[in-house]
């Protein structure tokens, strides 16, 4: 590596600034014009039910998997300290409350960004590279409406509705391993995820799972529409695409956490 | 389904079929694993056969390492002060002391949160780069023209980035655990105002939170490489095969570290912490 002048590190540190200026500013507009597109609705009928039964029923296998090993990760993380103070009344609130409100939503919506995200990125990428969104426009057809609005919809709905899924299957994995490390009866698992946990821990995370949605899908179909340059292209993209959602999940994610307190 | 196959499940019996549709959905999950295991042991077998590409393992260093640092940094930065806030709030709620609350987060930080949350994000940021990298030359025949040269792609490609990222991740890790405390100890100073010197608390750290906290980071920085290699290796058919090679990678890394977590956490539980 050569070495820096300070007005060539300045340089750098401007332009790297002026491409993530771009990008953000691309995906506000991005998600402006998805979201005009509501009002009065124009969409794709049956994009939109395609676009569905691919990205929830496709992911489905996947996110209950993911959620299975979190609720499981997060009994043995507490195990010892429940253990510890003899609390084994407790294990379901403290697994419960952090896959619920923390773990769940974040595991969860990092897998769907990898799992949705980066298909999303990648096909819409491909279209662009291969000349394939301009033969759309030729033929008067807006893309939004026909190809991002349906992703749009998808994407945060089944994120939505996932995030149920495995916040179940997660509690249903921490009682089993309960059952199996800590000898803790599902019954008194249960019980302690009644009692203590409310109502607001799991519309809590549900928000952010909605959150986490609408983030994926703004931001792998902006870095999908700007792709160019081929094979090589498309991957780069993927890359950024997938990067960039994973930030966004965790600065979002401290953001709702600290203001909702 | 290919057409051989097709004729297969035509000439089977209704229960036959039925058993046939069941295996049908293992069949790739099946082949994937096998052919993640095959690269993984060739990639062994040549990690220790000269030569070795010194200058690559250290180009891809710089890739795995400083290009995902500041990733790497913002994302446990965050998590740390989540974390914190959390369990600040609720340790308040119930039991209304926060002394204890620095010693149990750096417990947890280093058998769980730094090592599995770095191998994410390591999973996503290094594994779509390598499938991106690797499938690209794969469909522009860059893979082929190396076999011509009496090159084995695996000793060539797979393992100049499988060292780098078993010595990176286990550096990033260290990082990642620095930030996140670091940021933490930040929240819990302003917002619970808990002071620096209590927060900073190693008495609950043992020796099994240390050998976790190094295998965790070891077998995520073996799988994460091997895992997206693969992916890129079995790409095919121009831009769109990149495309679900780089989903494939980061889909199936994310899944192997959790995986790998549970496996781990469970085995640590069972011999240092019960």
């Amino acid at each position: 590596m050569q070495a820096l002048s300070p007005l060539k590190l300045l340089s750098r540190f401007g332009a790297s600034f002026m491409e993530v200026a771009q990008d953000v500013g691309g995906m506000a507009v991005l998600l402006y014009k998805v979201i005009r597109c509501f009002f009065p609705p124009k969409l794709d009928g049956m994009e939109t039910w395609r676009n569905l039964y691919k990205v929830g029923v496709k992911s489905a296998p996947i996110v209950v998997v993911t959620a299975l090993l979190t609720g499981a990760i997060m009994v043995i993380q507490s195990g010892a300290l429940v253990a510890q103070f003899d609390a084994f009344g407790l294990l379901g609130w403290g697994a419960g409350f952090a896959t619920l409100r923390e773990v769940g939503p974040i595991m969860i919506g990092l897998m769907f960004s990898g799992r949705v995200g980066a298909n999303n990125t990648a096909e819409l990428g491909t279209m662009k590279v291969t000349d394939q969104i301009d033969a759309l426009r030729a033929l008067a057809i807006d893309p939004i409406t026909y190809l991002l609005v349906p992703r749009f919809i998808a994407i945060v709905l089944m994120m939505f509705l996932l995030t149920i899924v495995g916040d179940l299957t997660a509690l249903v994995g921490g009682a089993y391993t309960g059952q199996v490390l800590l000898g803790v009866s599902p019954s008194l698992f249960a019980s302690s995820v009644i009692e203590y946990i409310k109502l607001e821990d799991l519309f809590n995370g549900l928000f952010k799972a909605f959150t986490f949605g609408v983030a994926i899908a703004v931001v792998s179909s902006h870095y999908g529409m700007t792709t160019s340059g081929g094979a090589v292209g498309v991957g780069r993209s993927v890359n950024n695409s997938v990067v960039a959602s994973a930030v966004l999940i965790f600065v979002l994610d401290y953001f709702i956490t600290s203001i909702l307190h | 389904m290919t057409k051989h196959t097709q004729a297969y499940v035509a000439a089977l019996s209704p229960t036959q079929r039925r058993i046939a549709q069941l295996g049908v959905l293992f069949v790739p999950i099946v082949t994937q694993v096998t052919d993640i295991l095959r690269v993984g042991s060739l990639a062994f077998y040549y990690a220790f056969k000269k030569p070795i590409r010194w200058r690559e393992v250290v180009q891809q260093s710089f890739f795995i390492g400083n290009r995902s640092l500041a990733f790497v940094m913002i994302v446990l930065g965050f998590l740390g002060m989540i974390l914190i806030f959390q369990s600040g709030f609720q340790a308040k709620r119930i039991v209304g002391d926060l002394q204890g609350m620095g010693a149990l987060y750096l417990q947890l930080l280093f058998r769980e949160f730094a090592p599995t949350v770095t191998a994410l994000m390591l999973a996503t940021r290094v594994g779509t780069g390598i499938a991106a990298e690797i499938g690209s030359m794969v469909v522009t025949e860059q893979v082929d023209a190396l076999r011509m040269n009496n090159a084995e792609p695996i000793q060539y490609l797979v393992v100049p980035r499988l060292i780098a990222s078993i010595v990176m991740t286990f550096v990033l890790s260290c990082v990642a655990l620095c930030v996140a405390f670091g940021t933490g100890m930040f929240v819990a100073n302003t917002v619970f105002e808990v002071n620096v010197a209590t927060f900073y608390n190693t008495s609950l750290l043992e020796w099994g939170d240390l050998i976790i906290f190094s295998l965790k980071a070891l077998a995520y920085g073996i799988t994460i490489p091997i895992i997206a290699s693969q992916a890129g290796l079995s790409a095919f058919g121009g831009s769109e095969g990149v495309g679900t090679a780089t989903t494939m990678a980061v889909v199936n890394a994310s899944l192997a570290v959790t995986i790998l977590d549970f496996v781990l956490s469970g085995v640590g539980y069972i011999f240092f912490f019960s």
